[in-house]
């Protein structure tokens, strides 16, 4: 074959190491072996998904740490709640022994308010703004001081014609806490339901005993109102109907050393695995107002302390007691979701590891292997630039006289 | 048998000589020129006079130049040029489209996860407003960046409009100087000489041509005839019919430039390779593909968070509203049109039940990363592909593996032509390149056969002078 020129295998030579030494250089500098999609199609997918995944494991490790020290509190305020209510039978065996003089116990009824007080504070607890024992009713205190009748703020229902006839916003939620027994109803608006149906609705759940037989509800007036008819009884109604505006308790209705709840049963989840989530609260209904009922057997405790006889005292510091036990055993749970989470916690940060090592597979290279990339490179463009320098130089011109 | 027979001889060899010196000269002239073909003369004996029984040569004869060609080589040229061309074309577009869908802090995959990671954190506490308003941030990012990625493409396909308009005036270009060039060809052909530098020049063109479409070209009487691929004529003898360009409208209201051939017909689908093809396959076929699917990402993954909205209920106790729309365009939601629908913090539907520190709906609007797109319509969006079947990271991932396969393989095909088109041109100057070397030899013998032929002239010339004084005083 005629060899002509030698240059175009030479630029083509010398364009290829260029190419080569470009390509390493960018490796070292960037650590990474596929800096583009074209580099390695499939890597670059898996990448796109396991950073996917990263990203969800970085998630879950926050919320672990969100969700620690507020199950904390709620485990700090449930623990204190268990020392008042033992400071409350003290109180109401003492009362019991029947050795004390009414003053005494006037004294001791006046010790258990005041635990009362304090048992509500806790439960009305927050972290970070959020009040935890509300279910998912988190922006207002879920227990409330109860009052005999509530009503609603608007006082002019649907002048114009029926006041029962007034639509209601649909999907706004009416409660009603029973102090009494420790209940909570609440009603849900749907499309079209007016005031009358929440009135029926009240009164058919007193009549089914879904609250107490003794709350009644009315609308005819032009106002919404809600009572007990019982002046020992008390309820606490909240609403978030606009058409209603805000319900009030009644001046002057109010029952002494009564709280009903006014938060749901709501529980929230967290997701802190891809398998895993955790229940976040308890309702505060669950720990302190239902079952054994917590506050409502203080109340009675206060009650017979004032008036009642050494067996009422008696009955009543026996429910207390039988409430501590309960409300106690309400920790179990939420300490072993704390210890759950803390080993979450471990298992992803190894995930977190799994998958850096992961991602540096698909798409990385060592700075050995890149470092010795690049002096090869190198070493192959300074070959190809000394051998065309050497064959470049002579024709027969120069040696021809 | 006479002197004068033999002078004219010399002579004749002095003529061949200077003009074997010409070519030499010539080729050594135009060793770099592209496109040269060398050329060597062609010598032939001239026929012998019979002289009774005696049948002297008649000395040699400078008949033509002749180009050393190969035909077969030029032609395989011209086709891996076009495949070279067309692969580069593609090349340039896609390495332009990549870069949008690299990993990176603000791309499609990472906006995606980032919504997905602050709704969970919205999960701990619902009523937080500053987790709210990061939830509504990313949401934002997100379709931001589906925006950017969707504005890269029809830039792309915008500025391959031009590229197009451009290849189609060169086209016609070289065709007119092709065409100019058959006429003097035919001359010399004619007179039974070769083309010279004439074919030379007109080769380089048809190979300049064979870089925007493919080409074939056939010689006929007339000259060269070239026609693309398809078969519409490009040149025919003297006469060039050009190709022009047309706009027009799509479906989707985006404007591509057509071409047309000299009857008015549109051929653009039938050419399929050259830097012309290879942009017309890019605007037309690649990019409008990575278009669909980018816009069935964004379609429904709007419409799955649409549909998980609505089905609760927001911190006002409303229900969910969408949350993404098409803005004021109306119509489907597109990557192009991709546009948050509030920018309250409220709107976000967390709760299942009403009540304002709810996390009953989250699991839901939580649970789109993890389930298969599909096409149900939702509120505003009305849903125009077919179901992608996929969860929103993996359809992004194939995405990002259609980008990344179609260019790594543009890359491959650019290579492999380069390696070949080398292989071949070393082949053909190994036929037609000029050799300086070889012609540095070439001058030596030719010097030294018009030094001889000189020689001859002058020996012949001082036997005339003995002729001529013969049976003279000066003879003696």
């Amino acid at each position: 074959m005629r060899v002509t020129t030698m240059l175009p295998e030479i630029q083509y030579d010398m364009q290829q190491s260029q190419q080569n030494l470009s390509t390493a250089l960018q490796q070292v500098s960037t650590g990474l072996r596929v800096n583009q999609p074209s580099d390695d199609p499939s890597a670059s997918a898996n990448m796109v998904k396991s950073q996917a995944e990263s990203a969800n494991v970085d998630q879950y490790t926050k919320n672990v740490s969100t969700l620690v020290p507020q199950m904390q509190t709620a485990d700090a305020a449930i623990s204190s709640v268990v020392t008042e209510l033992n400071s409350a039978i003290t109180d109401g065996t003492a009362g019991a022994s029947g050795t004390d003089t009414a003053a005494q116990r006037q004294g001791l009824a006046t010790q258990v308010a005041s635990i009362l007080t304090t048992v509500v504070a806790q439960a009305n607890a927050t972290y970070a703004g959020a009040y935890i024992f509300g279910g998912s009713e988190s922006s207002s205190p879920p227990f409330v001081a109860a009052s005999t009748t509530y009503t609603s703020a608007s006082t002019t229902l649907d002048s114009t014609t029926n006041s029962t006839a007034t639509t209601l916003t649909p999907g706004s939620v009416t409660t009603i806490g029973d102090a009494t027994t420790g209940q909570t109803w609440s009603y849900t608006a749907g499309a079209s339901n007016t005031v009358a149906d929440l009135v029926t609705a009240i009164n058919g759940a007193a009549s089914s005993g879904k609250i107490s037989s003794n709350i009644t509800a009315s609308a005819s007036t032009g106002q919404l109102s809600i009572t007990t008819g019982d002046t020992a009884k008390g309820i606490a109604v909240t609403s978030d109907d606009k058409s209603l505006g805000s319900m009030s308790a009644t001046t002057g209705t109010s029952v002494a050393n009564a709280y009903a709840y006014v938060g749901n049963t709501a529980v929230n989840s967290v997701q802190v695995g891809d398998s895993l989530s955790v229940a976040t609260n308890v309702p505060g209904s669950t720990l302190f107002t239902s079952g054994t009922n917590v506050i409502g057997s203080l109340s009675k405790l206060v009650t017979a302390l004032q008036s009642g006889t050494s067996t009422d005292i008696s009955t009543a510091t026996n429910a207390i007691s039988t409430a501590a036990s309960n409300l106690d055993e309400q920790r179990v749970p939420l300490d072993n979701t704390i210890t759950q989470l803390d080993s979450q916690e471990s298992y992803l940060s190894q995930e977190t590891i799994t998958l850096t090592s992961q991602q540096t597979a698909l798409v990385g290279i060592s700075t050995a292997t890149s470092a010795t990339n690049l002096t090869q490179a190198e070493l192959d463009n300074e070959a190809v630039l000394a051998a065309a320098g050497k064959v470049t130089s002579k024709t027969l011109l120069d040696y021809l006289r | 048998m006479s002197l004068s027979t033999s002078l004219s001889i010399a002579v004749q060899s002095l003529s061949a000589a200077s003009g074997e010196l010409q070519v030499t000269n010539n080729n050594i002239a135009n060793a770099n020129t592209t496109g040269y073909t060398r050329q060597v003369a062609v010598l032939q004996e001239v026929a012998p006079t019979a002289d009774g029984t005696i049948s002297p040569g008649n000395g040699v004869e400078l008949t033509g130049y002749q180009s050393v060609r190969d035909e077969l080589l030029q032609t395989q040229i011209n086709d891996e040029t076009t495949s070279q061309s067309s692969a580069n074309a593609q090349l340039s577009s896609l390495n332009s489209i990549q870069p949008t869908f690299t990993t990176s802090t603000n791309d499609i995959g990472t906006e995606m996860s980032a919504v997905f990671s602050k709704l969970s954190s919205l999960s701990t506490d619902a009523t937080n407003s500053t987790s709210r308003q990061a939830v509504l941030t990313a949401a934002q990012n997100l379709s931001t960046a589906f925006n950017t990625a969707s504005n890269t493409l029809t830039t792309q396909q915008s500025g391959l409009n031009t590229q197009v308009s451009q290849d189609v005036d060169q086209i016609n270009e070289l065709s007119s100087q092709i065409a100019a060039l058959n006429p003097q060809i035919a001359v010399l052909k004619a007179s039974g000489q070769d083309g010279g530098n004439l074919e030379d020049q007109q080769s380089a063109l048809v190979t300049k041509l064979s870089a925007l479409t493919n080409v074939s070209v056939t010689q006929t009487k007339t000259g060269m005839t070239v026609t693309t691929g398809s078969g519409t004529t490009l040149v025919q003898g003297s006469h060039t019919y050009s190709l022009s360009t047309k706009s027009v409208t799509g479906t989707d209201g985006t404007t591509s430039v057509d071409v047309v051939d000299q009857t008015g017909a549109d051929i653009t689908t039938n050419l399929t390779s050259g830097d012309l093809g290879g942009t017309i396959k890019t605007r037309d076929t690649t990019i409008p593909a990575l278009s669909a699917k980018l816009n069935a990402l964004a379609n429904q993954f709007a419409g799955a968070i649409n549909t998980a909205q609505e089905s609760g209920t927001d911190q006002n106790g409303a229900k969910g509203a969408a949350l993404y729309n098409s803005g004021t365009s109306g119509g489907a939601i597109t990557a192009a049109n991709i546009t948050m629908a509030t920018t309250d913090p409220a709107a976000i539907a967390a709760s299942s039940d009403g009540s304002t520190g709810g996390t009953g709906n989250l699991a839901k609007l939580s649970a789109v990363q993890t389930s298969l797109l599909g096409s149900s319509t939702a509120s505003s969006t009305v849903q125009p592909a077919a179901s992608l079947n996929e969860t929103p990271g993996d359809a992004y991932a194939s995405l990002v593996y259609q980008v990344g396969s179609l260019t790594s393989n543009a890359n491959s095909e650019s290579t492999a032509t380069t390696a070949s088109l080398k292989q071949l041109n070393t082949q053909l100057s190994s036929v037609s390149g000029v050799s300086i070397d070889e012609e540095s030899a070439n001058l030596i013998t030719y010097q030294t056969a018009y030094e001889a032929a000189a020689r001859v002239v002058s020996t012949i010339q001082s036997l005339f002078s003995t002729l001529i004084t013969m049976g003279t005083n000066a003879a003696s």
